[in-house]
């Protein structure tokens, strides 16, 4: 099965070598593809020597649209599956394979891998993690289904979700939309417990002004995504 | 001499032909594309109509408790400023969801090329045919 890595990066670049490296290290069947959101660090004049595929958007869109990006490239080379990760060392490639395993076993559309699943202790900030149990409390009641971590950008996409996301992958911070578009559209979507690490190196792109305009923005997508009409992809 | 209600009257008549007038000049010089135009024009239009039907405007405006017939003008011309508004809105939305999609475009073309550049390069040069010798 062809696999594909997607690195969205945002001024990732002291990070990025050493992603790159446990990546190969851990899936070295996969194929590794960075999508470069305009980045004004270094991360434009490292990505020709890390020897992986990269993709460099002109303006910054965001991280959903540099994963929607990505998404595209991986459908027009015929990737069977896609597993989204972050540049800044937060998602351990080592678990990579938890992801995959409902994929491969045909139990799922879209994985993503869970911080709070486990139910361990999670290093999280609490005003953060108050947001996050909140989030995921209101999107699982609008879903049917158990959501811990809804900022999770851990994630692994099926070809069928693959196909159908080319075109609809919501743009901004994706994730919570995602998860209300996938549960509009019949997708299964599985979460696994995984571990997490604290970023690498670099700061967030979610300043607390970014935050309050994010979850301005969610509170309306909660309201409008169910109503929606159904993209004719899924499994409805 | 002109009361305060025919001189509102005037006013109105004159901006609405003034706007009219406006959109069709742009439009003239292609400043202002035909798509775009239309809302302004039925502005103008709808607001010369409430001009030129101002007994019936006082009526409405009695009728909804509104006393001063001006202030009915003014509300209908602040709805239509709110509706050419968000219909711009909506313009610009969507102009940004097709920059978004160009950026995109341009991003994965590069890419592309960059691919076909690379493989050309490792591809051997197909060396040129000898012609055939001559007697």
């Amino acid at each position: 099965m062809r696999m594909l890595v997607l690195i969205p990066a945002y001024n990732e670049a002291p990070s990025l070598p050493q992603v790159v490296a446990n990546v190969r290290q851990h899936v070295p069947d996969a194929d590794i593809l960075i999508v470069d959101d305009a980045s004004c660090d270094a991360t434009a004049s490292l990505l020709p020597k890390l020897g992986v595929q990269w993709v460099r958007l002109s303006q910054r869109l965001g991280t959903g649209t540099a994963v929607r990006t990505g998404l595209r490239y991986a459908a027009s080379r015929g990737y069977e599956m896609v597993v989204r990760i972050d540049g800044d060392g937060q998602h351990p490639p080592e678990e990579i394979h938890r992801l995959m395993a409902p994929l491969l076993r045909g139990s799922g559309d879209v994985v993503i891998g869970s911080r709070y699943a486990s139910g361990d202790d999670v290093d999280t900030p609490p005003v953060r993690r108050v947001i996050h149990w909140t989030l995921g409390r209101l999107i699982s009641l609008m879903t049917r289904r158990t959501v811990t971590d809804p900022t999770s950008g851990f994630w692994a996409f099926s070809e069928v979700a693959l196909h159908m996301l080319v075109d609809h992958h919501p743009s901004g911070y994706p994730e919570p939309e995602l998860l209300l578009f996938l549960s509009r559209n019949g997708m299964r979507v599985v979460e696994v417990p995984v571990a997490m690490r604290t970023r690498m190196a670099g700061r967030t792109s979610l300043t607390p002004h970014r935050t309050w305009s994010a979850m301005a923005r969610l509170l309306l997508l909660l309201v409008v995504v169910p109503l929606r009409s159904a993209v004719g992809a899924g499994r409805d | 001499m002109i009361d305060s209600i025919d001189l509102v009257t005037v006013v109105a008549i004159g901006t609405s032909l003034f706007l009219l007038a406006l959109v069709l000049e742009l439009v003239r010089r292609k400043k202002l594309t035909e798509e775009y135009s239309f809302v302004w024009i039925v502005c103008a239009l709808a607001l010369l109509g409430v001009a030129l039907g101002r007994r019936l405007l006082d009526k409405a405006a009695l009728a909804i408790g509104i006393y001063y017939p001006p202030a009915a003008l003014l509300l209908v011309l602040i709805f239509f400023v709110f509706v050419a508004s968000l219909s711009f809105s909506v313009v610009v939305s969507r102009q940004r969801q097709q920059i978004e999609r160009l950026i995109e475009e341009a991003a994965l073309l590069d890419a592309r090329l960059r691919e076909l550049d690379s493989s050309r390069i490792r591809t051997p040069s197909v060396q040129p045919v000898a012609p055939p010798a001559t007697s």
